[in-house]
């Protein structure tokens, strides 16, 4: 089982060097709304979706890539934590 | 008939009062709301010094105040100029000191991002989110105090500014591309007239409002009395939400680049059910790879498809109705005929017109066209250039520095720039731009920047740097360093380093080379 600490940690570091840092920004918080300000694009997005399926070993649908679910680094891994439960 | 682009609003508002015309998150607001807060916003302009032609910047999120923004900008006599909210600071600053902007609709956390230097710039900052002071902030709920009837009295002509838009600029800065409201409006009634739009109609505005897609968007649904849903960032980048709204908002019009179109087809669980209220799906912008069109119209049988063509100084100038029954034998999608009221032609590098098959330059002339860049007369001279096919009396045509080719069908086929623009999303970029921001990093000795095409957003960026000392540059610096200078999507995604950048015979750049060697060849 995956700690929940360790999700986190995986997920927050990926967003800031893959999409927060070449744009210009060197930290975020767990809640900030990734979408808002332009961190992550629409290509972004599913850059992203493959990275937590490889990672987690999870299988995220197409109906489950929604701003709900990836609206932040919190929302992330509730999304990945509820999956790798099943 | 309309002259100027606010009469179409105050002739829906007469016929529709009560009829929504703006949706954004959740929120509408009807055409007598739109009127009446855009006739306040005016008058507050007006009291704080705006006059005729005089610019006021735009820097928020898209919302609905965004729409009564742009009328109340107009109505005060005022010019608009959309800024990128996802922008660097340093390019906004830039575009509010060339432009002279001294009045800013904004918010206060996107005005705090702006340097104090910039801040100085600016005698009033209008928020539409945020705390005022009374003096030089003015809360949007101030609009209240200001009548909401009537709009100030600005005697305006047809060929008074509208609005500015800012594009990528080859030197380094963008540049901006003055827009009349003849321009526009030459534009808008073609598009009325081509896809009928009616007050039934529902419009979705997927475009940013910096980008002139969006001028369709907004001014036909006021001229029709439509609704324009407005696609904000929650929506856009998440295919699956944003199939499902355009079924649950009954989208009857779509307008957007290509990308977007792509994106909703390999991940959106598009079902020929979910479009069923589409009657018209427009794209502009880039080249629609031919695969996904007919993926598009399989499930999209019930609507009409267009492609439409043409850079901002002209807005749209071709268009192709898409033969459904020609779509399986087509290899390459043509950019069609002329719109009404506006003219093109192919011209050799000879000066001459084009025959059937040969390559030319696509030239536009008619009502829909730029007067050029604000305050820079020396780009505007470049592409806004005499029409020589008459010797008679004076007259301009725009250059649009693509090459064209017309086939057998006597459509215009795109085949390629005469310089080095490419485009990314539909966004237009000068990898000139791109290079001059790396150059100014005090590390790099050399840079150049090159497309690498992509299927789905048509390019994506690579830059190759050699730095003044072996070693001394990390990749992730340099597109932070870009990242201040550039537009997000505009900092280079790739990048490779040098010690030394390849030279043809001249001691110029290899670029030829360089762009054929693998992604990553860099000997550093």
């Amino acid at each position: 089982m995956i700690q929940s600490a360790e999700v986190k940690d995986r997920i927050r570091e990926y967003v800031l060097e893959e999409f927060a840092k070449t744009k210009g920004i060197d930290q975020i918080t767990d809640q900030e709304v990734l979408t808002k300000n332009g961190i992550i694009d629409s290509m972004g997005i599913f850059r992203l979706v493959a990275f937590l399926e490889e990672t987690f070993n999870v299988r995220i649908g197409d109906e489950e890539i929604t701003h709900d679910n990836l609206e932040s680094v919190d929302a992330i891994e509730r999304l990945v934590l509820a999956k790798s439960k099943k | 008939m309309a002259y100027v682009l606010q009469q179409l609003l105050s002739k829906s508002a007469k016929a529709y009062p009560d009829k929504p015309a703006v949706w954004a998150r959740g929120k509408s607001i009807t055409y007598r709301e739109l009127d009446e807060r855009s006739n306040q916003l005016a008058h507050l302009l007006h009291q704080r010094g705006v006059r005729k032609g005089d610019r006021v910047g735009l820097f928020f999120p898209k919302s609905v105040e965004s729409i009564i923004s742009m009328l109340g900008v107009l109505k005060a006599g005022g010019v608009y100029v959309p800024l990128d909210p996802q922008a660097p600071a340093d390019r906004v600053g830039y575009i509010i000191g060339n432009c002279g902007i001294r009045i800013l609709i904004t918010k206060s956390e996107k005005r705090a991002e702006l340097s104090a230097d910039v801040q100085g710039l600016l005698e009033a900052c209008v928020l539409v989110e945020g705390e005022g002071n009374g003096s030089d902030l003015i809360e949007w709920s101030r609009l209240a105090e200001f009548p909401a009837s009537h709009a100030p009295q600005v005697t305006m002509i047809e060929t008074d500014l509208a609005y500015i838009l800012y594009t990528s600029g080859s030197t380094g800065r963008p540049k901006g591309v003055m827009l009349t409201h003849q321009n526009a409006l030459t534009f808008v009634e073609w598009c009325a007239e081509e896809f009928q739009v009616r007050s039934e109609d529902r419009l979705s505005n997927h475009a940013p409002l910096h980008f002139d897609l969006s001028v369709f968007d907004v001014y036909n649904t006021l001229e029709a009395g439509a609704t324009v849903y407005l696609i904000t960032e929650d929506l856009a980048l998440f295919p699956t939400s944003l199939a499902n709204f355009i079924d649950t908002q009954k989208i009857t019009i779509w307008y957007s680049v290509p990308s977007a179109l792509m994106l909703l087809l390999l991940h959106g669980r598009l079902t020929v059910e979910k479009l069923k209220s589409l009657r018209v799906i427009l794209f502009a912008g880039e080249v629609f790879p031919m695969k996904y069109l007919r993926q598009l119209a399989e499930v999209s049988q019930q609507s009409a498809l267009y492609n439409l063509y043409g850079p901002t100084e002209t807005n749209v100038c071709t268009y192709y109705k898409v033969e459904r029954e020609r779509l399986a034998s087509m290899d390459k999608l043509p950019i069609g005929i002329a719109c009404a009221n506006t003219e093109t032609f192919s011209v050799t590098p000879e000066g001459r017109l084009a025959e059937k098959g040969e390559a030319g330059e696509l030239y536009v002339r008619g009502p829909a066209v730029t007067y050029g860049y604000w305050a820079d007369s020396e780009k505007t001279h470049k592409m806004v250039v005499p029409n020589h096919f008459q010797e008679n009396f004076e007259e301009k045509m725009y250059r649009t520095g693509d090459i064209v080719t017309v086939g057998e069908d006597g459509n215009y086929y795109f085949q390629g720039r005469r310089d080095s623009m490419i485009k990314s999303r539909g966004y237009r970029i000068e990898l000139g731009e791109i290079e001059t921001a790396l150059l100014n990093h005090p590390g790099v000795r050399e840079a150049v920047v090159l497309a690498v095409p992509d299927e789905i957003i048509g390019n994506r960026i690579r830059a190759v740097v050699a730095p003044h000392v072996a070693g001394s540059l990390g990749v992730l610096e340099l597109q932070q360093f870009c990242a201040s200078r550039v537009p997000k999507y505009m900092i280079p995604e790739l990048v490779d380093l040098y010690d030394e950048l390849p030279k043809t015979s001249t001691g110029k750049i290899d670029r030829v080379k360089l762009a054929s060697e693998p992604v990553g060849a860099g000997r550093s």
